[in-house]
């Protein structure tokens, strides 16, 4: 056995040294990768927006737990909560007050309203910004044109949910199409709406897909209602007046608590109520409010696949945590939201710098997500992800069941809906 | 449910920013009772006033009872203390999901040939006009009726001749807090709710009060006659997202022209 002489154990020393001291740098970097989750927690879209803080909360969880951003030496994902209070002003306070403490990417924020106010947040302070959920047009396209006419440099907005005008385009193809199958020809549709940020761009993208479809169904009569509104009476009597032969709602939950029972009070003679897509009509909590008003009626929303083994599980562990509730569109986008940000970490160049996370979602093609996607989540010239498509369902049996397209369905619909 | 909060206007001058959220608690009252024991919220009514009346003599009492001198703008920041102290603990018990209480009276409706009445709405109608005509009878052919009312008119002089105004006071909070309880539970199989729904159901009776008369009960009740008739016109004639246009136009309209309200006496 060769005995140490100066040398080696000199040797031996600098290279002890140099595996001590070369983590350093990786060391002095933060322990997690702060994300700031903000969602209408409280206010009357607290509904909804629990369950997307609940769905972040849990993808966060799943990412950690399998060895957090592994490309950057298991960085853990910490959320940095935020609460909206459904009021939209507060998108701008709570997204400023997230990144103040730390937040270096936002998630949010379910209403159209508030998302648009965190955007300004995201562009001034170069926070990479990736909407869960809102519907709005404007949200990405605005800033997109702004970089495009080079008022700002880069686009820290991406979007991985259908927007307003895509729910519309798939609305109509959907209706056009599940007529046809059914084999009947409803002439007179109408729309019913929300007056707020949602409704206004849901209806609009309805109306002007229609046109630009021209199928062989019209659009009667429009009635905007405010929301929340204290009665709808009025309002389901002009609709009856107009002779439909279905009713289009696009609802919150309160007030599809209120349209739905009217409906029936009111007796209109339809075919069905079907939905160009809107919250409130599909939900655990509405279907045990409003029971049997809720059978039959369909809705085209952004729908968890539940033809995938992996959102079952997860759906049952929601179940848990949730204390009962169903994993759908909210908690659904929110969860795959974290997962798309963790994988746009993953292959960012480096984390201190936005314009690589930024670089690195541009670049995302996720397949992994458990949403109804057509295709992996990918960002367009727009920042928005053009396969976040929506589904039909229809409350079946008193549960929302994916029924359109054929592709989705797990169920065949019903309609016309049976006479009472 | 305006008649609760001109009642305790009418007595105490403070304005009552919790009426929407004491209406909340009424209704999720209501919605204990209907799913717990099985109460249909028509007869349950009754026993959501008393909880109400409790907790109204309570909340006076306990909180406005220091403050009934205290200037507007000291009681106005109890009372929306209050009213979020009420709907952040409805949202912590009940969540924030809207529900609404199935009554098989909710669901009901008679065909008068092209008309359609709905029988839930004309029976809370109903009993609302009993409640006031109730509380009319109460206040005005009662003892302790007459001494909220000498109470209410000058306070100093009840005390001079022997009334307990602080009692009266509490009384008289707790009664309007009951009208509003009632209200609620009335309202339940009709209007959905959740916590936050407070806050508008407080705006619609500050305006009903407005157009009638603070203070005066014929005045809330036509105020609120008056208000949902401009509402439905409003839907009819213009668009229904415009509705609160024609009920808040006619509440600068009154404002412009009988500045008192309707039925209200002009402050002296």
């Amino acid at each position: 056995m060769p005995h140490t002489t100066r040398r080696t154990f000199l040797r031996a020393t600098l290279a002890g040294a140099a595996v001590v001291a070369a983590p350093l740098p990786l060391r002095a970097q933060p322990k997690t990768f702060k994300i700031g989750v903000i969602h209408p927690v409280t206010g009357p879209l607290a509904e909804p927006g629990q369950a997307c803080r609940l769905g972040a909360q849990m993808a966060a969880d799943a990412v950690n737990a399998a060895g957090g951003i592994r490309s950057k030496g298991g960085l853990q994902l910490e959320l940095v909560l935020g609460d909206t209070q459904t009021k939209p002003e507060n998108g701008r306070v709570e997204a400023e007050r997230v990144v103040n403490q730390g937040a270096r990417m936002l998630m949010g924020s379910f209403d159209s309203g508030s998302t648009a106010a965190m955007v300004s947040v995201a562009q001034q302070k170069r926070v990479p910004f990736l909407v869960d959920i809102a519907a709005a047009d404007p949200i990405t396209a605005n800033v997109a044109k702004s970089v495009k006419d080079g008022q700002q440099k880069v686009q820290y907005v991406y979007r991985n949910f259908p927007t307003g005008s895509s729910f519309g385009r798939k609305a109509v193809q959907y209706f056009t199409e599940m007529f046809k199958e059914a084999g009947v020809s409803p002439k007179r549709v109408v729309l019913m709406y929300c007056n707020d940020l949602f409704g206004q761009s849901q209806s609009r993208g309805f109306q002007a897909a229609h046109k630009a479809a021209n199928p062989g169904w019209d659009i009667v009569e429009v009635i905007p209602w405010p929301e929340p509104p204290s009665d709808l009476s009025t309002e389901v009597s002009k609709a009856k007046a107009a002779k439909p032969d279905i009713i289009a709602p696009i609802t919150r939950p309160a007030s599809a608590q209120l349209l739905l029972p009217e409906l029936r009070k009111q007796r209109l003679d339809i075919m069905g109520v079907v939905s160009p897509g809107s919250p409130g009509l599909y939900e655990a909590g509405q279907i045990a409010a409003l029971k049997e008003d809720l059978e039959h009626v369909a809705t085209c929303v952004p729908w968890a696949n539940f033809k995938n083994p992996k959102t079952n599980a997860v759906a049952e562990d929601f179940r848990k945590r949730s204390g009962g509730k169903t994993f759908d569109t909210n908690s659904g986008y929110s969860y795959d939201g974290i997962f798309i940000i963790a994988d746009a970490l993953e292959r960012a160049a480096k984390l201190d710098d936005p314009d690589a996370i930024v670089d690195a979602m541009r670049k995302t093609s996720y397949g992994g997500g458990l949403m109804q996607y057509g295709g992996p989540v990918v960002f367009n010239e727009l920042g928005d992800n053009p396969n976040a498509i929506t589904t039909m369902i229809q409350i079946l049996g008193g549960k929302p069941v994916a029924v359109w397209p054929k592709a989705a369905a797990v169920q065949k619909f019903v309609f016309p809906r049976p006479k009472a | 449910m305006a008649v609760g909060l001109t009642l305790i206007f009418g007595v105490m001058r403070v304005v009552n920013f919790a009426h929407g959220d004491m209406m909340v608690w009424g209704m999720y009252l209501a919605y204990v009772l209907s799913t717990r024991a099985g109460l249909d919220p028509y007869l349950g009514f009754a026993l959501c006033a008393a909880a109400l009346f409790v907790f109204g003599a309570a909340v006076q009492r306990g909180l406005v009872d220091r403050i009934v001198d205290a200037p507007h703008e000291m009681q106005i920041l109890l009372m929306l203390g209050v009213a979020l102290v009420m709907e952040n603990v409805a949202l912590l018990v009940f969540g924030p999901e809207p529900i609404r209480v199935r009554s098989p009276l909710g669901a009901a409706t008679w065909y008068l040939g092209p008309l359609y009445v709905d029988v839930a709405r004309l029976v809370t109608f109903g009993v609302a006009i009993v409640l006031t005509a109730a509380l009319w009878v109460f206040l005005y052919r009662t003892d302790l009726g007459r001494q909220i009312r000498a109470a209410a008119d000058n306070p100093y002089g009840a005390l001079v001749i022997g009334t307990d105004v602080r009692r009266v006071y509490a009384a008289a909070f707790g009664i309007g807090a009951a009208c509003v309880g009632a209200a609620g539970a009335l309202v339940s199989p009709i209007l959905p709710f959740q916590p936050s729904t407070g806050l508008s159901l407080s705006v619609t009776s500050f305006n009903i009060v407005i157009i009638g008369g603070m203070g005066s009960l014929p005045g809330a009740f036509v105020g609120g006659v008056l208000v949902s008739v401009a509402e439905s016109l409003g839907a009819v004639f213009l668009k229904p997202s415009l509705k609160e246009l024609a009920s808040f136009s006619l509440l600068i309209l009154i404002l412009i022209v009988r500045p008192a309200g309707l039925f209200g006496r002009r402050a002296s």
